[in-house]
């Protein structure tokens, strides 16, 4: 096919044909883990591996990100990449969610603490951009996407300088940022609680060890196999966004259903090799 | 009692020591010109603008600050299990790490450049050699400062993850924050300070860099010196306010209410930089432009 004959909106299509082998793969996987291992403490953590995948590809959407052109101010956005951005605030939170755990069992305290750790950093990150926009660039806000900011009403067009597609983070993109510092948080620490509980149970049998003694180990499995799906999750979310996107009201967050059913996948076979390791 | 006055201190050092790493973080990448703004230095002479700015974007800056940072903690990680004291394990790390990134420089300068031969763009060996280890000292010092942060998180606070684990999220960390807020005031208001100040780039303009400085032509020590003004400063403060309010917050308030103190707080403070956010927005509309008449019909 040639570069004209190409659907030019290829992008935001939703492929039905894909999105079905994907669910299948899914729910096979799901099965098959259910199957050989019954309902265990493996396959809850696969479930919530799964759970937290979702939740880092859905995050990821929110990030206000405009790479390259956000650095010279034609366009909106923060100034670097999708997937780094959204690693950078979903690590934070993976940190506070970490810490979290070694002090309580309660799973909603632990999650909805990472979740405010990646939240915070996109917080601080955020206003630290529209800082250097407006002081040090003296350049105003403005979405290139809407006419007004869906959340406060204002209006944006006559505030975009001339050639460029707008610029710096409407309030709207700030929003957007922190809550996908939220989801991306909540879902990092969600997928590492999930191996920690596993490992914790099933290392001191297989090492021939206390549980004190596989402890360190324990958490550095679950810590190095968290961040490593996160960036898949993050990485597959970015290749559906293809490039740039404002936030919640960018016409691109409509095709958030295809990187949910992508990371849904993507975790389960990333899970059940974590989960093998321990409990096949 | 004793201990939350410890935990504290020990959060106000690690914040002033993120402080450091962010400032030296991003005048290190733009010296280097790692972040976005670098395609308008990979473009330039595509568009006919010969110019004499190093170029060493292969990864982007969080990436590759992740490395780094994870390699000194690393190396530091194991001279520490070696029984080498603690300060000297750390600089023998970062220092290691560092000649990492001093390799990774240099073949990314050479290789980016040497691919833009047949625009007519030569590799300068003498900014090659000058630069080089202006973008290495800084990057020691980033290396350092969060290494140390990551030993202090460890050791005296009790985060459970191992040094090289949290020297890679930091390091991701670190990255995602300077190149955020420094990246904008290195790409517009230094490559592009022949366009209007209170204006984005145009896109027409793109690839037009300044390429002369006040004598002679414009090299990338000029623009760490530039960055240096605000940028830097600015990228350092963000990571500092991350990394110690983060820890603040878990130190003094992660045993009230069986951790939702820590929660909490955290809404609240997202909540303040929100307003905080919101004014500075609101300023900016009240005090610059509007740059044309409102339109009266949402056109989007």
């Amino acid at each position: 096919m040639s570069a004209v004959a190409a659907k030019p909106t290829a992008g935001s299509a939703v492929d039905m044909t894909a999105m079905i082998v994907g669910i299948i793969i899914l729910l096979i996987v799901i099965a098959a883990t259910y199957f050989v291992l019954g309902y265990s403490l493996a396959f809850i953590a696969l479930i919530g591996i799964i759970i937290g995948g979702i939740l880092i590809g859905f995050g990821v959407h929110f990030v206000p990100v405009g790479g390259a052109p956000a650095a010279m101010g034609q366009a909106p956005g923060i100034a670097t990449g999708v997937a780094m951005l959204a690693a950078g605030a979903g690590l934070a939170g993976l940190f506070g969610g970490a810490w979290a755990a070694q002090t309580t069992d309660n799973v909603l305290v632990i999650v909805i603490t990472g979740a405010v750790g990646g939240g915070l950093m996109m917080a601080i990150t955020c206003m630290f951009v529209t800082f250097i926009y407006v002081f040090g660039m003296g350049i105003p806000c403005a979405s290139g996407k809407v006419a007004k900011d869906p959340i406060t009403g204002d209006t944006q067009p006559e505030f975009k300088s001339q050639g460029t597609e707008g610029h710096g983070l409407p309030f709207v993109s700030y929003v957007g940022g922190v809550i996908g510092g939220l989801f991306g948080g909540a879902g990092g620490t969600l997928i590492y609680l999930m191996l920690l509980n596993l490992y914790k149970e099933e290392l001191p049998g297989m090492m021939h060890a206390l549980p004190g003694q596989v402890l360190p180990i324990a958490v550095s499995l679950a810590g190095m196999f968290a961040i490593g799906m996160f960036l898949v999750n993050a990485v597959l979310a970015a290749y559906n966004i293809t490039g740039t996107i404002e936030g919640p009201h960018d016409p691109k967050f409509k095709r958030f259903p295809r990187a949910i059913v992508a990371s849904a996948v993507a975790s389960a076979v990333c899970g059940i090799v974590a989960i093998m390791i321990v409990a096949v | 009692m004793e201990s939350i006055v410890f935990g504290i201190g020990i959060t106000a050092l690690a914040g002033a020591l993120a402080t450091v790493a962010g400032a030296a973080e991003n005048v290190e990448s733009d010296i280097g010109s790692q972040g976005d703004p670098n395609s308008q230095v990979q473009l330039a002479p595509q568009m006919g603008y010969i110019h004499r700015i190093f170029n060493k974007a292969v990864a982007g800056e969080p990436p590759a600050y992740g490395l780094w940072i994870a390699l000194g903690a690393g190396l530091a990680w194991a001279f520490m299990a070696m029984q080498i004291n603690p300060i000297l394990a750390i600089v023998l790390g970062s220092g290691i790490a560092v000649f990492v990134q001093g390799v990774y420089a240099t073949t990314a300068y050479l290789g980016r450049t040497a691919s833009l031969a047949k625009f007519g763009q030569p590799v300068y060996l003498d900014i090659l050699k000058s630069m080089t280890t202006v973008t290495m000292a800084h990057a020691f010092i980033a290396i350092f400062a969060t290494v140390t942060l990551c030993h202090l998180i460890n050791a005296a606070l009790g985060h459970p993850f191992p040094l090289p684990l949290l020297g890679l999220v930091w390091g991701i960390a670190l990255g995602a924050a300077g190149s955020a807020t420094g990246n904008p005031f290195y790409g517009k208001e230094r490559q592009y300070q022949n366009q209007k100040f209170g204006a984005g780039v145009p896109i027409a303009a793109s690839g037009n860099i300044v390429r002369y400085a006040e004598a002679g032509e414009r090299n990338s020590l000029d623009n760490g010196w530039f960055s240096a003004k605000l940028g830097g400063p600015a990228s350092g403060v963000c990571f500092g306010l991350i990394v110690f309010l983060e820890l603040w917050r878990t130190v003094l308030f992660e045993q009230v209410g069986a951790g939702w103190g820590a929660i909490i707080i955290g809404i609240i403070i997202i909540l303040v930089f929100t307003v905080i956010d919101r004014y500075i927005e609101v300023w900016a509309r009240k005090n610059y432009g509007p740059y044309s008449k409102p339109v009266e019909e949402a056109s989007s």
